[in-house]
C-alpha cells in the first residue's frame, strides 16, 4: 500500500464525495432524524434551567452553582452582558453578585440582589432557580437544613425515557449510513462505470483504492457519530473512550461497506441488501428500544458490541472496566472482517480486474 | 412583456416540475409530512412541577408558602401516592412524617421521604429535593440573608407560554419555502442540460420572459405551500397580512437562491449537493428560535433571518408593522440582490 497514492485518491474522494447522494444523506439524515425525535418527544424544549452569573468579586457561590446537577450555570464578565444573555433567552435567570458578597452574607448583613428573568422562562424553571439560589446562600452562611430527605426510587429499572431508548438507533444510523453505504456505493459505481479497471491500471493498487474509499467512509462515519452524540448531549464523562469506541464502530461499518462494494455488482442490489440485511445491523437498537426483550438476543448481533459500550459510557456513566470485554469482542469482529474483505478482494483481483 | 408567452412558459414549467417524480413527491409529501409533524408535536406547555403530598399532619401555614410553578396535590394514603408517582401522575411524591411538627419543636430533624419514578432524570430529582428543602427552611421560619427582587426582561409569558408546535409553526412554513429552491433549481438545470433553454431562446421569447416565467413559477410554488401550511396549521390567526407579505418575500428569496443554485449545478446530483448546502445555511437562523440565545449577532448576515424572525414575531407575539417593517425592508433588499445575482449568473450560463 502506497500512502501517497492513498492520499491522492482520498483527496479525489473528498472532492467528488459531496456530489454523491449518499454522502449528503449520510450527513443530513441522522441529524434530521435526531432533531425530529427530540422535537416529537418534547425533549428539545425541556433542558435544565439555565442560570447566568456576573460575579463582581470572587464569590464561592459561583463554584457551588456549577456543582449543581439540577441547573446549568454560565458566567458572564459584566452585568450588561448578563442582561443581554437573559434578554436573548440564553439563560433563564441572571444574578449579579456584588464585590464582597460572601463576607457580607456571612456577617448577617441583608443584601439586595436583582434576579433578571427571561420573560419566556417556564414557571418551573424560575422556581428551581429561585430555590437553588436560596439554598446555596443558606449553605454559604452555614444554615443547617431542618430536615433529612431520603430519595426512594419506585418501579423497576426498565423505565427508560424514549429519548434514551432511541439514541442507539440514531447512533447506529449515523455510523453505518456514512461508513457502510459511502464506500460501498463509491466502489460499485466505479465498477459500473468501468473506472475501477482504469484506476487499477494507474500506479495505484486495488489496496490503495479501497483504503482511500474506506478512509472517507471512516472519517464521515466517525464525524457523524460524534455530532449525533453532541446533539443528544450524550457525550458522557469519558469522551476519549467514547471516540475510540465510535472509531472501532466506524471501522466495522467501513469493512462491511468495502465487502459489499467488492462483492455486489450494482447499486440496486446494494439497496436491496441494505433493506433486507439491515436487521442484522439495527437488531440491537430495536432490543434497546423495548427493554422487555431479553438482552441476550441483542448479543447475537455484531453491532451489539459497538452499541453496548456507547450506551454504557454515554447513558450509564460507565468507564473502561465496564466495556472492556465488549470492546475486545468488537476488535475481534473487526479483525475477522478484515480477513473476509481480503478474501473477497482476492476474488475481485481474479474476476473483476 | 408578452403575458401569453409568460403564461405558456409557466404552464410548461409546472408540468415539467411535476413530471420529476422526486420533486413532485417531495412537494406533496413534504407538505403533508410537515403538517403531520406539526400536529404530532406537543400542543401545550406544562409549566409546573406537579408533586403529590401525603401528610398525616399538615404543617400549619404550609399552603401559604407554595409558589407559582409548584403544584402540590394532597393524597389520602402513602400507597396511593406511590401508585400515582409510578404512573407518572406526579413528578415526585413527598411524604411528611406524622411527628414532623413535634420534631421541629424539639429541634430535631424530621425525615422526609421523596418518591420518584425509575425514569425520572437525575436533575429533576435534585431540583425537587432542593425545592422541598427550601420549603422546610421557610416552614421553620429561617430567614434568608439576601432579598431577591425579580425583573422580567421581555414580555412575561408566565401562564401563556407558546406550545412547542406553535413555536415551530412559522419555522416549518419557512423551511417549506426554502426547500423549494431545490425544485426550481432542478427545473432550470434540466432545461440547460437538455438544451431546451437554447431552443426556447430562438423563439419570439426573450430571456426576460424566461426569467419572469421561472420567477413566477418559483414564487408560486414556494409561497403557495407556505400559505397552505400556515392556513391548515392555524398560523394565520394573528397578523395575517404581515405573514402573507413575509411569505411572499420568502418565496422571492427562494426563487433567487434557486436561480443561483441552477447557475452552479450541472445535473440533479450537483443541484442536490449545492441545494442542501444553501438549505442548511438558510435554515441556520431557525436555531435561534429552537434554542434561544444559541446564535449571536452574525446570524443577521443570513437573509432568511429576516423572514424567520418576521413570521415568528408576527405569528407568535402578534408583532405589528411598526415592529417588523425594518425586517421586511432588509428582506426585500436581500431579495432584489439575490434575484439580480441569480439572473446574471444564470443568464451567462443560458447564453
Amino acid at each position: 500500500m502506497n500512502l501517497k497514492h492513498v492520499g491522492i485518491l482520498l483527496g479525489k474522494e473528498f472532492l467528488h464525495g459531496p456530489k454523491n447522494y449518499i454522502f449528503v444523506m449520510a450527513i443530513v439524515m441522522p441529524i434530521v432524524i435526531s432533531l425530529l425525535f427530540s422535537l416529537l418527544l418534547g425533549t428539545f424544549f425541556t433542558g435544565v434551567p439555565k442560570l447566568g452569573i456576573a460575579d463582581e468579586g470572587s464569590s464561592q457561590l459561583v463554584t457551588m452553582f456549577k456543582q449543581q446537577a439540577s441547573i446549568s450555570t454560565k458566567e458572564y464578565g459584566t452585568a450588561t452582558e448578563l442582561k443581554q444573555a437573559v434578554e436573548s433567552g440564553a439563560v433563564d435567570m441572571g444574578i449579579v453578585l456584588p464585590d464582597g458578597f460572601d463576607s457580607s452574607v456571612k456577617q448577617g448583613k441583608k443584601i439586595e440582589i436583582t434576579a433578571y428573568t427571561w420573560g419566556e422562562s417556564l414557571a418551573k424553571n424560575r422556581i428551581i432557580l429561585g430555590v437553588t439560589i436560596a439554598n446555596l446562600v443558606r449553605e454559604l452562611t452555614g444554615q443547617e437544613a431542618p430536615v433529612d430527605i431520603e430519595t426512594i426510587i419506585l418501579g423497576d429499572e426498565i423505565s427508560i425515557p424514549w429519548s434514551d431508548r432511541l439514541l442507539p438507533l440514531i447512533v447506529l444510523m449515523a455510523i453505518f449510513l456514512g461508513g457502510l453505504m459511502l464506500p460501498a456505493t463509491s466502489l460499485i459505481k466505479e465498477k459500473e462505470k468501468k473506472t475501477f479497471e482504469a484506476l487499477v491500471l494507474t500506479p495505484a493498487s486495488v489496496g490503495d483504492i479501497l483504503a482511500a474509499k474506506g478512509l472517507l467512509g471512516l472519517i464521515l462515519s466517525l464525524f457523524m457519530g460524534v455530532v449525533i452524540l453532541i446533539l443528544n448531549q450524550a457525550f458522557g464523562a469519558q469522551p476519549v473512550l467514547l471516540v475510540m469506541v465510535l472509531a472501532l464502530g466506524a471501522i466495522m461499518a467501513v469493512e462491511l461497506g468495502l465487502l459489499l462494494g467488492v462483492l455486489l455488482k450494482d447499486v440496486t442490489t446494494l439497496f436491496a441488501v441494505w433493506k433486507t440485511a439491515g436487521i442484522l445491523l439495527f437488531g440491537p437498537a430495536i432490543v434497546y428500544m423495548f427493554p422487555q426483550i431479553p438482552l441476550w438476543i441483542a448479543r447475537i448481533f455484531p453491532t451489539y458490541y459497538l452499541l453496548q459500550p456507547i450506551v454504557e459510557i454515554s447513558q450509564k456513566g460507565g468507564a473502561w472496566p465496564a466495556i472492556a470485554v465488549d470492546v475486545f469482542i468488537l476488535i475481534g469482529i473487526n479483525i475477522a472482517l478484515i480477513a473476509v474483505v481480503m478474501l473477497a478482494l482476492r476474488r475481485t483481483k481474479q474476476f473483476a480486474v | 412583456m408578452n403575458r401569453r408567452i409568460i403564461g405558456a412558459l409557466i404552464g410548461k414549467d409546472l408540468s415539467l416540475f411535476f413530471r420529476n417524480r422526486f420533486f413532485a413527491l417531495m412537494t406533496f409529501l413534504g407538505l403533508i409530512f410537515y403538517l403531520v409533524f406539526y400536529f404530532l408535536m406537543p400542543s401545550s406547555v406544562d409549566e409546573t412541577l406537579k408533586v403529590g403530598l401525603y401528610a398525616p399532619v399538615m404543617p400549619p401555614g404550609f399552603e401559604q408558602i407554595w409558589e407559582e410553578g409548584l403544584e402540590i396535590e394532597v393524597v389520602e394514603t402513602e400507597e396511593a401516592l406511590k401508585e400515582a408517582v409510578t404512573e407518572g401522575q406526579y413528578i415526585a411524591g413527598v411524604v411528611f412524617p406524622a411527628d414532623m411538627m413535634e420534631k421541629f419543636m424539639s429541634g430535631q430533624k424530621p425525615k422526609i421521604n421523596l418518591y420518584f419514578a425509575a425514569d425520572t432524570p437525575a436533575e429533576i430529582k435534585d431540583a425537587i429535593t432542593t425545592v422541598i428543602r427550601e420549603l422546610a427552611y421557610l416552614q421553620t421560619g429561617q430567614a434568608l440573608a439576601i432579598e431577591v427582587s425579580e425583573e422580567i426582561l421581555g414580555p412575561d409569558m408566565l401562564g401563556m407560554q407558546i406550545p412547542p408546535r406553535d413555536r415551530l409553526r412559522p419555522l416549518l412554513a419557512v423551511l417549506l419555502i426554502i426547500f423549494e429552491t431545490l425544485g426550481l433549481a432542478n427545473l432550470i438545470t434540466e432545461e440547460v442540460e437538455r438544451g431546451t433553454i437554447q431552443a426556447l431562446l430562438v423563439t419570439p421569447m426573450s430571456i426576460n420572459h424566461l426569467f419572469v416565467a421561472k420567477g413566477v413559477t418559483g414564487v408560486s410554488l414556494a409561497f403557495g405551500q407556505g400559505i397552505v401550511f400556515m392556513a391548515i396549521a392555524g398560523g394565520m390567526s394573528r397578523q395575517p397580512l404581515i405573514i402573507l407579505t413575509a411569505l411572499l418575500l420568502g418565496g422571492v428569496l427562494a426563487t433567487g437562491a434557486g436561480f443561483l443554485i441552477a447557475s452552479l449545478g450541472k445535473d440533479f446530483m450537483t443541484v442536490l449537493a449545492w441545494g442542501i448546502l444553501v438549505f442548511i445555511i438558510l435554515a441556520i437562523p431557525s436555531v435561534g428560535i429552537i434554542l434561544p440565545g444559541a446564535v449571536t449577532g452574525w446570524v443577521k448576515a443570513i437573509p432568511s433571518y429576516y423572514l424567520i424572525d418576521t413570521v415568528y414575531q408576527a405569528a407568535s407575539f402578534g408583532a405589528g408593522w411598526g415592529e417588523i417593517w425594518q425586517n421586511l425592508l432588509i428582506l426585500l433588499g436581500f431579495d432584489i440582490a439575490l434575484v439580480w445575482i441569480g439572473i446574471m449568473a444564470l443568464g451567462r450560463k443560458a447564453r
